[in-house]
């Protein structure tokens, strides 16, 4: 390996990004031993790990190869889409359809002589914690919360106080139109992305209620046709939000659904809109936060230069305003932070409400929770026999099963972490 | 079911003609940010970029990727080692020795098929000497670590006449860069504000008064009752108060909060939220809407006070906005988008229809303020986003410079970005007195130091800048590259589209703490 990117390695190559490499700036820390020994590290020793390789991804995987890291890996479970091309620069028309980490990392290595990239089409979630052990660095360019989510727990979960090694820096990007953030997460020892939950934006619900009464906007009655009309006139039959006849249907009901209520707006394109829950994306923004984000992870591999302390916020709609701050840790993260999360409800609040608080409120965020207390199950969601078992307690009162000041255990099939909370009563 | 399949069979044609063509497809995730207009806007364009540095191979990239129409390449060099190290527009070592130019536009063309790029292998020098009009046949002008002397030409002669391309310059240094923008005006109707227009609840025209006093409250259905529209409910209490205050609405925090115990009062039943949403929009009832401030300082523009018939229709369009907010109620033309509200889809398609009406009604009194004709399209979209209108003057690249005030000001307001910008003045400056010579600290500091209107230090922070400087004078980073590629190509769309605010002024980024900001 290390022979073999050698030998591809020619007279001044490395020109623009040894400059750095060989000298200190006067913000260097002290202990960044200029030259060959870092020069090897990052280019022989070095292992990354990129998950995504989308819009983010594609521009991350280019930084890497550029500034020398020689051997990358990539996850991504998505397949190639039309609509990527506008951004995903490694992608060809003929490509849509492929899996997105093994053209990236074929585009890649050709592009880039004597670079390694290795990808994996799948799940974050097939991957155990041997495999993320090997790496020195992790990116993270997801557009999905709940993957976030669990890279973040696992390599939080992976830190061993005894193994300095065990300890692996996430940077973790997201963009959104002209908007997008770049952050750099030290497992354990600095604010993680649960910390930092209540910091997105909450997503647009429409109360069911709006939708099947009182629709006002197009929205209500695109939701109508997806949420109501799919399975009451569709069964079982699994809605494909990528399948255009299934999107044309949802159209044609939500249209007809909007013109017996005289609401103006429904269109192809605020109907997929809705329903894929899309994000405005555009190629300049991806660039801005992949190239934070790498340079993050080229700061941290090289110690050329201090590395980002630990969040820069770019808006980029009203000229250009960047913002750069230190989120701070929470005591009460679920993942990172060790102690309870203090929640104070109502005693009249059923088990069932409680679930709603927690599905709903800004820093918790769990979908499909699963409740229990150190001597009971209070509703369990899975498997059946015990969902069916547990479910008479939705209706009873909170305070009747769990004493004041009690402990609740919160797990959820899609987080590898359990949330503690402690109740009081009002 | 069987009638929905009904339904199905029945609209299959209509589902197969609005399903987007694969352009609209390709483009999707950003038309949604500048629509339809905002794309022809770009496929319009003709960009010219000078040199072919991994930063200018950046910016490209994300502008080939959105379909700009046509882009150049204007570089005579050829690839060197040091370029195919850096560049993800060059295949490695099979690059050098070949046209930088010709190599970057055969590898950006990939991205884009329906993209027309040019490569040209002519001597900057040499067309700025014998053929300037060159430069004003683009629709921007991108430069890159340009050399001073041309620079100094090149932003001359775009300066010359306000016809004449806005030019980019971008300088850049290993963790450091800035980039530059010379314009004259640039106008803005969409600037996708987030700022909402005002509903006018404190001002409520004639029909929506009318409508909300016809209202029975007291002997509604219930369930009605429970959906009426908050906007209704504030107008209509507003119009009960001030009938028993001397027609004012309330003002001391006691009377608001009176005002607001008597919205909540208003319900029959504990949970109707309506009510309680119009407690907490009761706000409306007391924000005067009058001319936003920033609005009203555009009607002072010099421009407005000159309009002549030949006048940019932008200042058509002000200037009779000023007319109409001379008469009463003194607001801008009312909005036809409404909020989302608790409401039964009646009483809410009900009030959309008054809102629409009324601001159909003012649109009209205002297009005959106008003195010329105006494409309809445009005074629709004009009056639509009168409250977020911008008029951006830029300056000559260079003022800052030249102008011993707003440098010291600039010292003084922002001394880090300066610190940036006078560190890459001193190494650009250097590079003409000494090129090839690696540039010391000392040097670069001297430099800079005769930058300065006398009597001004540089600032603290000026060691730190200009130690990365002389650290890295030459590098052209990837991640640095990159980074400014993204930013640049989201300011060139901005200028182009006319969406979305540009800067006017000098934006420095400090890739080590990671950080950007505006001088
Ligand atoms: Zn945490």
């Amino acid at each position: 390996m290390a022979t073999s990117s050698q030998s591809t390695d020619w007279q001044g190559r490395y020109y623009h990004i040894d400059q750095v490499l060989d000298k200190p700036g006067p913000r260097t820390d002290p202990g960044f031993l200029a030259g060959d020994g870092v020069k090897d590290f990052l280019r022989n020793q070095a292992k990354i790990l990129v998950i995504g390789a989308g819009g983010l991804g594609c521009e991350i995987l280019a930084n890497l190869a550029l500034t020398g890291f020689k051997d990358i890996h990539v996850i991504d479970m998505d397949t190639i889409d039309i609509s990527n091309l506008n951004r995903q620069f490694l992608f060809r028309p003929k490509d849509v359809g492929k899996p997105k980490a093994t053209v990236a990392a074929e585009f890649i290595m050709n592009r880039v002589p004597g670079v390694t990239v290795t990808p994996y089409f799948g799940k974050i979630q097939d991957k155990d914690d041997d495999y993320y052990m090997q790496f020195n660095l992790v990116i993270c360019g997801l557009d999905s919360v709940e993957a976030r989510r669990w890279m973040n727990a696992t390599l939080v979960n992976l830190v061993d106080p005894e193994n300095p090694e065990s300890l692996k820096p996430l940077i973790d990007g997201g963009t959104e139109g002209f908007k997008g953030q770049a952050r750099v997460i030290l497992p354990t020892i600095t604010s993680c992305y649960e910390c930092s939950l209540d910091m997105l934006n909450k997503p647009t619900a429409f109360p069911i209620c709006t939708i099947a009464n009182t629709p006002r906007l197009p929205e209500h009655c695109i939701e109508w046709a997806s949420v109501l009309e799919w399975p009451r006139v569709q069964g079982d039959k699994k809605l494909d939000t990528d399948d255009p006849e299934h999107i044309g249907w949802l159209y044609t009901i939500a249209s007809a659904r909007a013109n017996d209520f005289n609401i103006e707006g429904v269109t192809w394109s605020l109907t997929q809109g809705v329903v894929k829950n899309i994000i405005p994306a555009i190629a300049s923004t991806n660039a801005i936060i992949s190239a934070a984000c790498c340079n993050e992870a080229f700061k941290i591999a090289t110690s050329s230069a201090a590395y980002l302390n630990n969040y820069f916020m770019l808006i980029g709609t009203d000229g250009v305003y960047s913002y750069t701050f230190e989120h701070e840790k929470r005591d009460d993260c679920p993942v990172c932070g060790g102690e309870s999360l203090e929640l104070s409800i109502s005693s009249d609040f059923t088990v069932e409400q409680l679930i709603e608080l927690l599905v709903e409120k800004q820093d918790i965020q769990i979908k499909k929770p699963s409740l229990s207390t150190p001597t009971s199950q209070l509703y369990l969601q899975a498997p059946p026999q015990l969902e069916e078992a547990t479910r008479p307690n939705l209706t009873k009162r909170v305070s009747e099963l769990v004493p004041p000041e009690g402990e609740v255990t919160v797990t959820a099939s899609t987080l590898p972490f359990s949330l503690s909370l402690r109740i009081s009563y009002t | 079911m069987a009638d929905s399949q009904d339904i199905q069979t029945a609209t299959t044609s209509i589902v197969t003609d609005a399903q987007p063509d694969s352009k609209t497809r390709r483009y999707d995730r950003q038309l949604r940010l500048w629509a339809a207009s905002g794309q022809s806007a770009l496929e319009d364009a003709h960009i010219l970029v000078i040199s072919g540095t991994a930063t200018s191979t950046s910016i490209l990239k994300n502008l080939v990727l959105p379909g700009i129409g046509k882009f150049t390449i204007l570089d005579h060099a050829k690839v060197t080692p040091e370029d195919a190290g850096n560049n993800f527009f060059l295949e490695g070592p099979s690059s050098v020795g070949k046209s930088r130019a010709e190599e970057a536009v055969r590898l950006l063309g990939e991205l884009n098929e329906s993209v027309i790029g040019t490569a040209d292998t002519s001597n900057v020098e040499e067309l700025l000497e014998k053929n300037p009009a060159y430069f004003s046949s683009f629709t921007v002008v991108i430069v890159h670590n340009l050399e001073p002397k041309l620079l100094d030409k090149l932003s001359t002669f775009l300066w010359s006449d306000d016809s004449l391309p806005p030019l980019f310059v971008i300088r850049s240094a290993g963790f450091l860069a800035e980039f530059y923008i010379q314009f004259h005006e640039h106008t803005i109707i969409e600037s996708h504000s987030e700022t909402a227009p005002s509903l006018r609840i404190d001002k409520a025209f004639p029909a929506l008064l009318e409508y909300s006093l016809s209202l029975d409250f007291t002997k509604m259905d219930p369930t009605d009752h429970g959906h009426i529209p908050y906007v209704i409910i504030l107008v209509r209490a507003l119009e009960d108060w001030k009938n028993s205050h001397q027609g004012k609405p309330p003002q001391t925090y006691a009377e608001k909060k009176e005002f607001k115990a008597g919205v909540l009062a208003m319900k029959i039943k504990a949970d109707e939220e309506n009510f309680d949403e119009a407690e907490s929009q009761a706000y409306r009832c007391w924000a005067d809407t009058g001319v936003p401030s920033d609005i009203a300082a555009l009607f002072q523009d010099p421009q407005l006070a000159a309009l002549k018939p030949a006048s940019p229709p932008f200042y058509h369009l002000l200037s009779a906005l000023q007319k109409f907010t001379l008469e009463p109620p003194h607001t801008l033309p009312l909005t036809s988008t409404l909020p989302d509200m608790k409401a039964s889809t009646n009483s809410y398609i009900h009030l959309q229809k008054l809102y629409k009406t009324r601001a159909e009604e003012e649109k009209t009194h205002f297009k005959s303020f106008l003195t010329v004709p105006i494409d309809d399209a445009l005074v629709d979209s004009f009056v639509k986003n009168a409250h977020g209108l911008k008029i951006l003057r830029g300056k000559k690249w260079g003022a800052l410079d030249a102008d011993p005030t707003s440098l010291g000001n600039a010292l003084t307001s922002s001394p880090k970005q300066t610190a940036i910008h006078l560190s890459l003045s001193a190494l650009s400056s250097l590079n003409v007195k000494q090129p090839g010579i690696a540039p010391t600290i000392e040097a670069l500091t001297t430099e800079a130091q005769a930058l300065l209107p006398a009597g001004n230090a540089l600032p603290d922070d000026f060691p730190d800048a200009v130690g990365e400087i002389a650290r890295a004078p030459t590098a052209d980073l990837p991640n640095t590259a990159a980074l400014l590629g993204g930013l640049v190509a989201q300011e060139v769309i901005k200028v182009i589209t006319k969406q979305y605010v540009p800067i006017a002024s000098c934006c420095t980024i400090d890739l080590v703490e990671t950080w950007t900001g505006v001088i």
